[in-house]
């Protein structure tokens, strides 16, 4: 009965799956690094294609998980595990619904040395119900799946290549950078799963059967979303190191920082498409890594850092993630607040304050990757 | 096990049209919800009455109709023969229209896809369009098609400023207060208002735009092709119309019309014609607001890249009439003025396809056809065995058809007069297949023959599923009465990878079709040797079947010869005219660059991205914007035009393909490149 555009399936020949498997499978080392195998994805979304069915409506609500409770631990990964254990080192304390990660001030008193904390992120965990809204975003994002299974596959470890192609990024070019992002890397992990433990979000795949993701789901926590985080964290330092670069073509408007943002963006939400994450796991991710981001840049330059708050109880669940509300790449500011009917979802406050001394090795870092960026000029040393 | 049941409905004799009966008494787990709940597009026939005089009759039904705001009031005070009208209407009105009979003025009934109630405005109000005043040489240029990435740079003059006046989206949801029954309208001031609110740091967020233009919502199942790499509006109309900023055109606006994709989970089966036909009529109301100074309609070319198999090949479907009623010599035009209108259709990509078969003339031999149909088929196959016109005071074709199940050994038969019908059922008594015949009037006064067939797989439950494999259609006919052949088809039945609800394409499979040559390439004609039923030629899309548009097949240029896919004529006689006003397509453009790169290249879904597509479809769009350049002066008729452009630019086609498959030969064209 169908009158069918003619020849859309031709097109659908070049543009499913099967496709996007062949591109993967000339590139065996993009599966070799996330354990994702392209033939084993495309079987996933082949058979939820065939399966699924109309969307089930209601399901019963899962129960919450528990918050920050010895007794997930046994359903986590060992690397999870690894990384919540050297969080112990990190000042992050979790409640029924809130987890906060504190920042670290220190200063000499005669022979002693006062350490104080101040709130730098505080992220409250979101209602259930909420998560079981966001589930139809879910749901729809899985359309595109044929369509993303590249990205997705080859994003499953830290998506470098991504943001090599937006800023000129290459392990011999800029060595330093690579390294610095790395260990920004390094650093926001163990903060990332001891947020997620605090809270302790179950994942899509616990509120439906139909969400088959078409990776493995992580043992971790849902929310905050670790790709977000990284690929926002990793966004924003690399755009403050070409703002600070003198090049011209960096600071005429923010082309190059929207377009790396609008990648860190297309990452996360490519996790919502894999069926592995909620939008607001992107949200708060986002936030999360936007303000981390600040806090390694000033421990490596000095000076000011930012504190946030992202309230997932105020976040309207039937709202996807769009990190405008968040950032403004334009001058590199956070957005001071978020709202929506439900209230305020998110604060960010940037602290001047008293110029800190930089962490010494973050600082060599930082500098070797900022001469990194900048053009060459006649009658410098190279 | 299965038997068939001769006639068992005594009041089938007054149905108007099997296929939409057969559709709406598939069982109740097909529909998407309770079926007399289930809102459907329907494309009526209204024979000596006004659309107003209609409403009027179906008083009774007040509650089932949606008559679309796209009618104004002139429109519905219009009494004309055999008016095709789309309405929205549900079962209790739809099976009424569907007798002869039916004391409301409805003398066909073609039944679309089943529309969600959500995208339903019933009280969406007819719209005001006042003139544009456009410049002398403007042409306007209206796309139908589906997933247009109305955002995308090439259909823009700046930034934030759109070059289409009119974009109509069936597959959003409607806004309140607006004048679309079905999805919603947007003005160019209205997208222009889109792009500057998702312009943020100098950057247009396209993610963000389709979502506030209601094209794309996940949490809502709205969903369109514009949020993939590859949607086919964008890259149909990129081809036809899409310009970079600077050079954008203010005597080139554009409009356009995206239709509605196909996400619903219902399994009945869908047809787009009714939308399809909508669509063109929004169009053709939007295209008469461009005036130039002097108050002349500024001309329009119209590009459909859209196909399908089925109908009797003669000129007189109803969708082939289509243009000529808007634009051809009986048109009704407001104040009697003309609009010069030209419309380019792809011949479709049909010909390798195996949807087509031919009972010839004078043979005294059944013809028998086997009919694959696919397991995991969710949705109905439908086969039309279209008989030839009987001349006046001739003694009408007859022939007897008989169908056999995969592994049944009960057959069923019916002679193939108007009312005659059998019905599959299983074991349950369920009814699984129906085969039919129907006397189609109009211009085209063919008996029609159809077999519909029940989905094979259904999630939900396995009861009243067809067995999947070979089903034999034979077909014997008198000798006495051989006058003409019977062109049989399978209807269009398959839906992309990924979308629901999982449609595959029965096609025919019998054993003396040869497919390839002696090297293994693919034969794009039949052999000359062979007395196999099943064709290549008359493969052309339905649709294009028309005497006034220009009908555009595909050829590959780095080899210099047609496409394999590019579907041929020729046509069948009408009763009214026993030469075809056509032999196949009118002319060949480019529908892929090689073998290797199949399609061309032209617009992806996001400003500034380029992808491939092939097909036919792709090839008119090329045409209508070579169209646009000579529409103003030309002097002649469109397919007039068409041979002209291409012995003014004609690309020369290896192994002289047949005038049934290129008409006048390929037009070489300048290459779409970014």
């Amino acid at each position: 009965m169908a009158s069918g555009p003619e020849n859309a399936l031709n097109a659908l020949n070049a543009l499913n799956a099967l496709n996007a498997l062949n591109a993967l499978g000339s590139t065996n080392a993009l599966a070799a690094g996330g354990g994702g195998s392209p033939l084993l994805s495309e079987a996933l979304i082949t058979s939820r294609d065939g399966i699924v069915g109309a969307r089930i409506d209601p399901i019963t609500t899962p129960v919450p998980g528990l918050p920050d409770s010895p007794q997930n631990l046994p359903r986590l990964s060992r690397t999870v595990r690894a990384a919540i254990v050297q969080a112990d080192t990190v000042d992050i304390e979790g409640d029924e619904t809130t987890a906060t990660c504190w920042r670290k001030f220190s200063e000499r008193d005669g022979r002693r040395r006062r350490v104080s904390f101040r709130e730098m992120i505080q992220i409250s965990g979101p209602q259930m119900d909420q998560l079981a809204t966001q589930l139809d975003l879910v749901s729809g994002y899985a359309r595109i799946r044929p369509d993303r299974g590249a990205e997705i596959l080859s994003q499953v470890t830290p998506p470098t290549a991504f943001f090599g192609s937006i800023a000129f990024l290459d392990a011999a070019r800029t060595p330093y950078t690579v390294e610095l992002l790395n260990t920004a890397l390094e650093f926001a992990l163990p903060v990332i799963q001891r947020i997620k433990f605090a809270l302790a979000v179950k994942r899509p795949v616990e509120f439906s059967p139909q969400v088959q993701p078409m990776i493995a789901t992580p043992t971790h926590g849902s929310l905050p979303s670790g790709h977000a985080t990284e690929a926002f964290l990793m966004a924003r330092l690399l755009w403050k190191l070409l703002l600070k670069s003198d090049a011209p073509q960096y600071t005429d408007r923010a082309w190059w920082g929207t377009m790396l943002m609008r990648q860190a963006s297309r990452i996360a939400t490519n996790r919502t498409v894999a069926g592995v994450h909620f939008p607001m796991d992107s949200v708060a991710g986002a936030a999360l890594g936007l303000t981390l981001a600040d806090h390694v840049a000033a421990m490596c330059r000095g000076g000011a850092w930012s504190s946030g708050n992202f309230d997932a109880p105020l976040f309207d669940p039937t709202c996807d993630f769009d990190w405008h509300q968040l950032y403004d790449a334009e001058g590199d500011q956070l957005r001071p607040e978020a709202t929506s009917d439900r209230g305020v979802w998110a604060t960010f406050t940037q602290h001047d304050g008293p110029a800190e001394p930089p962490a010494p090795a973050l600082h060599w870092l930082w500098h070797k990757a900022q001469a990194e960026w900048r053009d060459p000029s006649h009658g410098a040393q190279g | 096990m299965v038997k068939w049941i001769p006639n068992p409905d005594p009041a089938a004799a007054d149905i108007i049209d099997h296929v939409a009966h057969f559709r709406l008494n598939l069982a109740d787990h097909h529909h998407l919800s309770a079926p007399d709940q289930v809102w459907w597009s329907v494309l009526i026939a209204l024979d000596g009455v006004s659309i107003d005089g209609f409403e009027a009759l179906a008083q009774d039904y007040a509650d089932d109709l949606m008559i679309p705001a796209a009618y104004d009031q002139a429109d519905r005070a219009l009494v004309l023969p055999r008016q095709p009208v789309t309405i929205f209407a549900r079962a209790r009105l739809i099976e009424r229209m569907n007798r002869w009979g039916n004391g409301l003025g409805v003398v066909s009934v073609l039944l679309g896809a089943s529309v969600p109630t959500r995208f339903l405005d019933p009280e969406a109000q007819p719209q005001d369009l006042p003139e544009i005043v456009v410049p002398e040489g403007t042409v306007v240029q209206a796309v139908v098609d589906d997933g247009i990435a109305l955002a995308h740079d090439l259909f823009r003059r700046d930034a934030t400023t759109t070059r289409i006046h009119h974009a109509h989206l069936f597959e959003t949801e409607p806004l309140a207060g607006g004048h679309a029954t079905l999805g919603r309208g947007l003005e160019a001031g209205q997208i222009d208002a889109l792009l500057r609110e998702c312009t943020i740091g100098g950057m247009l967020d396209e993610d963000l735009f389709y979502a506030r233009s209601g094209q794309v919502d996940l949490a809502q199942d709205v969903f369109s092709t514009v949020a993939m790499r590859r949607s086919h509006g964008t890259h149909v109309m990129a081809l036809a119309a899409g310009d970079p900023m600077p050079e954008a055109r203010a005597d080139r606006p554009i409009i356009c019309a995206a239709l509605p994709s196909r996400i619903v989970a219902d399994t009945t089966g869908f047809d787009m014609v009714p939308v399809l036909y909508l669509a063109f009529h929004i169009l053709v109301r939007q295209a008469r607001r461009f005036r130039t100074e002097q108050g002349a309609f500024a001309p329009v070319v119209f590009n459909f890249s859209y196909g399908n198999t089925g109908g009797p090949h003669d000129g007189t479907q109803v969708f082939a009439e289509m243009f000529d009623r808007y634009f051809g010599p009986r048109a009704v035009s407001p104040a009697g003025r003309r609009q010069r209108a030209w419309l380019t259709l792809p011949a479709g990509n049909a010909n390798l396809d195996r949807l087509h078969a031919v009972a010839p003339h004078g043979s005294n031999r059944p013809v028998r056809l086997d009919l694959a149909v696919l397991p995991d088929d969710r949705t109905p196959s439908h086969v039309q065995i279209w008989l030839p016109v009987a001349a006046p005071g001739a003694v009408p074709p007859d022939a007897q058809i008989t169908v056999r199940a995969p592994g049944g050994t009960d057959s069923g038969t019916i002679p193939a007069h108007p009312g005659q019908h059998t019905a599959l059922v299983n074991a349950r008594g369920e009814r699984i297949a129906w085969l039919a015949c129907q006397f189609v009037g109009g211009e085209t006064k063919r008996s029609l023959v159809t077999l519909s067939i029940n989905p094979t797989a259904n999630i939900e439950t396995g009861a009243d599923l067809a067995p999947a494999g070979l089903w034999n259609i034979e077909i014997e006919r008198p000798p006495q009465c051989s006058d003409g052949a019977f062109h049989i088809w399978v209807l269009r039945d398959d839906t992309l990878p990924g979308q629901m609800p999982g449609a595959r394409q029965a096609f025919f499979d019998n054993p003396g079709y040869k497919r390839f040559d002696r090297f293994g390439a693919p034969l794009p004609v039949d052999p000359k040797d062979s007395d196999c039923p099943v064709r290549r030629s008359g493969t052309l899309s339905g649709f294009a079947c028309a005497d006034s548009p220009v009908v555009v097949a595909a050829y590959t240029a780095h080899t210099a010869e047609l496409s394999g896919y590019s579907a041929a004529g020729p046509l069948n006689p009408s009763r009214d005219r026993p030469q075809p006003q056509r032999q196949g397509p009118d002319l060949a453009a480019r529908g892929d660059d090689s073998l290797v790169r199949r399609g061309v290249i032209s617009a992806g879904s996001r400003s500034g991205s380029w992808v491939r597509l092939s097909g036919t479809s792709v090839a008119a769009p090329q045409v209508a914007r070579l169209a646009t350049e000579d529409i103003a002066s030309f002097d002649g008729t469109a397919r007039n035009w068409a041979v002209q452009a291409v012995e003014q630019d004609r690309f020369p086609l290896r192994g002289d393909p047949s005038v049934t498959r290129t008409g006048a030969g390929a037009v070489a064209g300048k290459p779409f490149r970014p």
